[in-house]
């Protein structure tokens, strides 16, 4: 349904300028930035137009029934499997996103770690890794600084420059939010062990900025939408902008089928369904992906043709491959006193020492480490785990652990790479379908042997620190081989080569000349486990490029 | 001080395995439709919806060993038993099967190793020498996510009465906080760190 604001309605018969699909962390910059330089914007999102009054802290609803998220119980499931050897089988959803104007930006812990000059030439310098895609991105950091620098003060970030941190042109609109006891465990263990923790940077306000409120420190952030509108999400920062330019409808509940291609070879139409199932076609002169790292590429793949068998956009053969996730680990630690890591944001502090490894290691890789509560505030969460130190995980005795659990409990969890391997993709299932009757998305992940070897640092790492934070007791895990990951990466990628990418340098595809993709696709490297700044960033850039190249006839 | 390590799927924010090893699946709408029925349940101690007097019964007994009611309230105050009755009631019927299958063998155990066919009819240390057998079994890990579910749950899904269970993890419901948040953050500040 289209947004019954002060806002533009086009017919579908009308030549648009621009159509972006998705509104979240990436589409909502691109219909802000466009619309409010005088282009007009179709926006077509999956979800509805969920906003501050409708968000609630349901650890039932949102964590256990993913009221939040698209997943197979509301009709649109996925399979898995490791290698193509295998069949892939029906299960929860692997690859998780959420299901509203905003995407996840509308409920992301909002850890935003800018990438460093080394991340977009580490393949230059350290030479090509065996059986992975590892390349450098198309793109420098210095070319991309002014973008990041226009995500913190357009979205709204809290931190401090850090000592490890690139450079700036200029400095965070918010000061670090307030450090919470979890984060003070963190930084007097690393000053003992000699490394550096910092306040972590994070998009979400710890005072008012851009007319939006600081936080109230409510406690269930990760995976909850804010009720106050502190959480930097594209909900609340750019769609109303982009509604108020008068040239940017916003059509929720619309799922994209196919994007359509004249004789001469251009985006010309996006086909979309209705909620009610009423099918209807945009005209536009370009088109936008910005639907996450796994419907980006899926779109692609369904739009094939005659012209195009292998997909739209796929004279390279990679949409949908070099899917990465992040690596994780956890390291969870009891403590004497109150740590009480329920109340406000997720992280306060990070360690950004380790950001990359040594390679006299002998494997690839890097992160950070930050402080959390180990089961993100949530209460059936943690009592679900009562009993991980040894105890029964149910009785009188697991009835009396709960509370220490809950309150005095403490994590330090390890943010890591993935690598880029063809063989981790996102292809569609040849017998599995959605409610609409499309192929489900098929994910084929087995990590690299790196990625395993990295967690596995971390964790070491982490596990000292938690001892040398004084914890009476630990434990530690490693998500090997993640059953499901919201970093959702690399399956449409950025590069100069049209052989080994899907869009050149300005997020343009190399086959298509109007057509553009921009959201976690687009990534080149995994980031170091906080990617929704860099694709933020990227949004930015694209945006400007396109209107510049708009303003120069070019599309 | 006690250090395990080991490689396996961290507890990530939807509680992991737990869950996993449950049957029971939900949906929102299911739960938003049933809750006003529960929270009426809950006040009136009226009949279930679905289950039968025997089922309640017998859940609640094994909730009630699950989470047992000590100096501090346990499944049975929390009214556990309404939340199970409202997810099962709702379209549920192969998961409702397996939980009766379940049942009926938990039964004849315990016919078979007390002489009792009603599991809540068994003292307390019968009830947990039985549930102990069937520990990793899918009918108790069901149950068991069940009630940690319907323990701390909002309470507008018909448990966590009064918001007993949000007490029982030192939760106050407070939607606000400032610092000092804990302990060592109030130290750090007083030290000047």
């Amino acid at each position: 349904m289209a947004e019954a604001s002060n806002s533009v309605k086009y017919s579908t018969s009308q030549e648009v300028d621009f159509v972006i699909v998705g509104s979240g962390s990436a589409g909502g910059i691109i219909a802000k930035e466009l619309s409010t330089a005088g282009y007009s914007v179709v926006v077509l999102e999956q979800g509805p137009h969920l906003k501050a009054a409708d968000f609630t802290h349901d650890e039932w609803g949102v964590k256990y029934n993913f009221d939040l998220e698209w997943d197979w119980r509301k009709g649109h499931p996925q399979t898995r499997r490791r290698t193509e050897n295998e069949e892939a089988v029906v299960g929860d959803s692997s690859l998780r996103y959420a299901h509203n104007v905003g995407g996840g930006s509308v409920h992301f812990s909002g850890n935003f770690w800018r990438l460093r000059e080394i991340d977009f030439i580490e393949a230059s310098v350290r030479g090509p890794i065996a059986g992975t895609n590892f390349v450098d991105w198309p793109i420098t950091y210095a070319e991309l600084e002014p973008y990041y620098t226009k995500v913190d003060w357009e979205i709204g970030l809290s931190g401090l420059q850090g000592p490890w941190d690139p450079p700036r042109s200029r400095d965070y609109p918010c000061a670090p939010m307030p450090v919470k006891s979890s984060g003070v465990l963190l930084e007097r263990a690393a000053k003992k062990l000699g490394y550096t923790a910092y306040p972590a940077p994070v998009a979400i306000l710890s005072e008012p900025h851009n007319d939006r409120p600081a936080c109230i420190h409510c406690g269930l952030c990760n995976g909850y939408g804010c009720e106050v509108n502190a959480k930097s999400s594209t909900m609340v920062t750019m769609i109303p902008l982009a509604l108020a330019s008068g040239n940017c409808e916003l059509r929720t509940g619309c799922t994209v089928s196919k994007i359509n291609i004249d004789e001469s070879g251009r985006a010309n139409e996006v086909v979309y369904w209705e909620q009610d199932g009423t099918e209807s076609a945009q005209r536009c002169k370009a088109v936008v992906l910005s639907a996450n790292g796994a419907e980006t590429p899926r779109l692609l793949l369904l739009s094939e043709s005659a012209r195009h068998p292998d997909g739209l956009a796929n004279s390279s053969g990679m949409v949908g491959k070099n899917l990465m996730f992040n690596g994780y680990s956890q390291a969870i630690g009891l403590f004497d006193e109150p740590v009480h890591a329920y109340k406000s944001i997720p992280a306060t502090r990070v360690v950004h020492d380790f950001w990359e490894l040594d390679e006299s290691l002998g494997f690839y890789g890097g992160g950070g480490i930050d402080s959390r509560h180990p089961f993100g505030g949530n209460l059936i969460s943690t009592a679900l785990s009562g009993g991980m130190f040894g105890g029964a995980n149910w009785g009188a005795e697991y009835k009396e652990s709960l509370q220490h659990l809950f309150t005095h409990s403490c994590s330090f969890d390890g943010h890591t790479t993935s690598l880029p391997l063809s063989t981790n993709n996102v292809t569609l299932d040849p017998t599995v379908k959605d409610v609409w009757g499309r192929p489900a998305i098929r994910v084929t992940y087995n990590e690299h042997p790196d990625d395993l070897a990295t967690m596995k640092f971390f964790l070491d790492r982490s596990l000292e620190l938690m001892d040398a934070a004084g914890a009476t007791q630990m434990e530690g895990f490693v998500d090997e081989n993640s059953p499901w990951t919201q970093h959702l990466l690399g399956t449409c990628r950025m590069g100069n080569d049209p052989e080994t990418s899907v869009v050149d340098r300005d997020n343009r595809s190399h086959d298509i000349p109007n057509l553009f993709m921009c959201d976690g696709s687009s990534m080149v490297s995994s980031s170091r486990g906080q990617p929704t700044i860099t694709i933020m960033a990227l949004a930015f850039r694209a945006a400007d490029l396109i209107i510049q190249s708009a303003r120069r006839g070019e599309i | 001080m006690k250090q395990q390590r080991m490689s396996r799927r961290a507890f990530l924010n939807a509680g992991g395995d737990a869950a996993k090893g449950s049957c029971i699946i939900l949906t929102m709408p299911m739960i938003l439709a049933a809750c006003n029925q529960a929270n009426e349940a809950r006040t009136k101690n009226s009949d279930f919806q679905l289950l039968s007097e025997e089922e309640g019964l017998e859940y609640s007994a094994i909730s009630a060993r699950i989470i047992p009611s000590n100096d501090t309230p346990g499944a049975t105050e929390a009214g556990v038993i309404y939340f199970i009755d409202t997810v099962v009631a709702d379209n549920r019927d192969g998961e409702h099967q397996i939980l009766k299958q379940g049942l009926t063998t938990l039964q004849s155990e315990g016919a078979a190793q007390f002489g009792v066919a009603s599991f809540y009819l068994l003292n307390e240390e019968q009830q947990d020498q039985l549930l102990r057998q069937i520990e990793s079994s899918q009918f108790f890990n069901t149950i068991r996510f069940l009630t940690v579910a319907g323990m701390f749950s909002s309470p507008e899904y018909g448990g966590n009465r009064d918001k007993v269970g949000f007490e029982l993890l030192g939760f106050t419901d407070q939607h606000a906080w400032q610092p000092p948040f804990g302990f060592y953050d109030a130290d750090y500040a007083e030290k000047g760190e």
